[in-house]
């Protein structure tokens, strides 16, 4: 069996929000005289009284109490949604920045690449920027002049080596940044989500890298992704944060599958059943919203294959009345990606149910969440239900190597094809 | 899991060490400081005119200006030597240590994108640009030796090498010491609060007319002359002069008390760079 290489005992980071630096000397001092002259409020009060589910808005647990152990020679992916604390996490074992409580031991060297190009300037050459990039992750002037040629080789840019980086295009500049760090020889290798820029082909050719530095090599690799195609691809255990938390550790797969679905859970379906306890008002009191996956098997994760069934039922408490509604999709990023109004119909005191189907791949991947606006005589708003559905998107992607950030506010699966207008070959 | 019989190599906690990183630690970056050295001076004289004639350029142009502000027109007395001698010896141990003090007293500022995303000894970045600035000086020291000798040659300055030489190399290194510290310890400061660096800047100006850059102490009336040497940095421009050019007002005792300034200011400045850089990290 092989050995520790990393032991994380009961990490916690607190982040102290808004206050710290906000540049008034004066408040500064109050609390340095407060604290050390007064001794009125130790730092280990205000730990203290920090509430464990992040209530007190002032401080945020960016990790509470991880522990995980990491083997010689294994590669492991680190997944999450947004703000989970993965790259937090990163950091301190980076050492760029301490735990609030907690230890990591280890051993052997650790370079870490959290961002493309780190200390990378605009205006010195190629080749000036890849010897200082490698002196910054903690290279000796023998090992990069070792590796030059080879770094050079990978990142595809010969010609431009003498050129300031600044004339770059963004793919080369990405390209030369990720070779120099691909060619650290670490014991540790740590990597953040450096995999959403650069092109395809890149992208392939970087992974194949990590791969081959970690299987053939022996080196231990940890790796922060969204992609989860990424994350199966190049590492054999993973591990689950969320808010913070440990959620889950082992094998890839597993670890991806309760991920996934945990994802799946949020809020596809709300009901009420007693009608004055329904949100709504006076006209309208809603009765169910439903997200139907238009799949066989319920258990598969959501992908953006899958035709989507938005089913709406409510109370109308008017007769006669002329509703119609408007249906609005956002991404949690807060862009509206459609807004799709019903036609007017006529209807009366009872339960009024409206449907709408979102096709298969149509949208991308991502996290999105329903909005609905039931409206009388098509213009006046009775009631309004914001985010009454929220899910995410997986991402699903066949026979294309490659692992970024698929951009577009949608993906719709267009007609669109090749074929040979012409040709010279037979001709 | 057995757990291995091989010992933990390194440790991360909680806890921030006053004395920030191990020798052994600081030698294995020393590729990057020679290299960041190199990139400060490219950074500097690319894609200028004048190229690396810049490291001499702003000091003969200051030169110039004392002599004609100062020296005709002020006529401030420059003791018995030359005033080009007496003048461009001051300027360039004061623009070492106004550059010195200046550059590294904005490190969080200027390096936070660097420091919140890789790792490295934090306080490599303050050493090369002292050492930057130390190379400057020394090309200058060079242009101010050719000048002795000129005047030695030709101007018959009554030029002997005393043994007050050895006093020249304990001036640099406090004068770079003493400018590092000042420099670490507003570094922290001016990371939290921004204005400060113009505070630093406008102060720096001010600094030098109560230092003997363009008067000898000497000159100083006697009942004022205890209120210019409260400045630790005065008897080690005084020695400066006294070991190149042989003029210059000062006692052990003064010397002895400015190094122990700069000894005490500086271990402070580095405790407290080292301690509060780590939080710094966090709220920046």
């Amino acid at each position: 069996m092989a050995d520790k290489i990393i032991q994380v005992e009961n990490i916690s980071k607190l982040y102290h929000l808004g206050t710290i630096g906000t540049g008034s000397f004066r408040q500064d001092m109050q609390k340095w005289w407060n604290r050390h002259m007064l001794r009125k409020q130790d730092p280990f009060f205000d730990l203290a009284t920090v509430n464990q589910n992040n209530k007190n808005r002032n401080y945020i647990w960016a990790l509470k109490d991880v522990s995980f152990d990491v083997l010689q020679g294994e590669s492991i992916g680190i997944i999450g949604s947004n703000g989970s604390g993965k790259s937090t996490l990163l950091k301190i074992i980076s050492r760029i920045t301490k735990p609030t409580t907690g230890s990591i031991k280890g051993r052997g060297k650790v370079s870490s690449l959290l961002e493309v190009g780190t200390g990378f300037n605009k205006e010195l050459t190629g080749r000036e920027n890849i010897f200082i990039s490698g002196y910054i992750l903690g290279m000796s002037k023998a090992e990069v002049t070792a590796k030059f040629d080879e770094i050079v080789a990978f990142s595809g840019i010969e010609d431009f080596i003498d050129t300031p980086v600044k004339r770059y295009s963004s793919g080369m500049y990405v390209r030369l940044a990720f070779a120099v760090a691909a060619h650290l020889e670490p014991d540790i290798l740590i990597v953040d989500e450096v995999l959403a820029v650069g092109d395809a082909d890149f992208q392939k050719k970087c992974l194949g890298k990590m791969r081959e530095v970690s299987q053939a090599d022996g080196r231990t690799i940890l790796f922060v992704s969204h992609s989860m195609q990424a994350v199966k691809n190049l590492c054999d255990k993973a591990i689950w944060l969320n808010n913070g938390k440990l959620m889950a550790n082992g094998p890839v797969s597993g670890v991806i599958n309760s991920y996934l679905s945990d994802v799946k859970k949020q809020k596809l379906k709300q009901t009420w059943h007693i009608k004055a306890e329904a949100p709504g008002n006076e006209w309208i009191r809603m009765h169910a919203v439903e997200l139907i996956p238009q799949v066989t098997d319920a258990d598969a994760p959501l992908d953006i294959r899958v035709p989507l069934l938005v089913r709406i039922k409510f109370w109308n408490m008017t007769d006669n009345l002329v509703l119609s509604m408007g249906l609005h999709l956002f991404t949690y990023g807060g862009d509206c990606i459609f807004d799709v109004p019903a036609p007017a119909i006529t209807c009366h005191k009872g339960i009024v149910e409206a449907e709408c189907l979102i096709p298969g791949n149509f949208l991308n991947d991502g996290s999105y969440y329903i909005s609905i606006l039931i409206l009388r005589d098509t213009s006046v708003i009775l009631y309004s239900f914001e985010e009454c559905i929220s899910f995410e998107l997986a991402d699903y992607r066949e026979n294309i190597q490659w692992y970024g950030k698929w951009t577009g506010a949608v993906r719709p699966k267009l007609p669109f094809k090749l074929k040979q207008y012409e040709t010279t070959l037979h001709n | 899991m057995p757990d291995s019989k091989i010992p933990w190599e390194w440790e991360i906690t909680s806890k921030t060490s006053y004395w920030g990183n191990s020798m052994n630690e600081l030698w294995s970056f020393r590729y990057l400081l020679a290299g960041l050295v190199k990139r400060n001076f490219l950074l500097r004289y690319q894609q200028t005119v004048l190229g690396p004639f810049w490291i001499l350029f702003p000091s003969l142009l200051t030169l110039v200006t004392y002599i004609i502000v100062f020296g005709k027109v002020a006529r401030i007395p420059t003791g018995n030597l030359p005033p080009v001698l007496f003048y461009f010896s001051g300027i360039i141990l004061w623009s070492f240590f106004s550059g010195s003090f200046t550059s590294t007293a904005t490190t969080f500022k200027d390096n936070i994108q660097v420091f919140s995303k890789v790792y490295f000894p934090r306080i490599v970045m303050p050493l090369s640009v002292v050492s930057t600035e130390l190379y400057s000086f020394f090309i200058q020291l060079l242009l101010l030796f050719l000048l002795i000798a000129y005047y030695w040659l030709f101007q018959d300055l009554n030029y002997t090498l005393t043994i007050a030489i050895l006093w020249f190399p304990v001036a640099i290194v406090t004068t770079a010491v003493l400018a590092m510290g000042m420099g670490l310890f507003f570094s922290v400061l001016t990371a939290k609060y921004r204005d400060l660096s113009y505070v630093i800047n406008l102060g720096v100006r001010l600094l030098m007319f109560v230092t003997p850059v363009i008067y000898p102490l000497a000159s100083v009336p006697d009942n004022v002359r205890w209120l210019v040497q409260l400045n630790p940095l005065v008897p080690l421009f005084e020695v400066f002069r006294l070991s190149l050019l042989g003029e210059g007002t000062v006692s052990l005792l003064q010397l002895a008390g400015s190094i122990l300034f700069t000894v005490v200011f500086f271990i402070a400045a580095l405790v407290l760079f080292n301690k509060q850089g780590d939080r710094l990290i966090d709220s920046v």
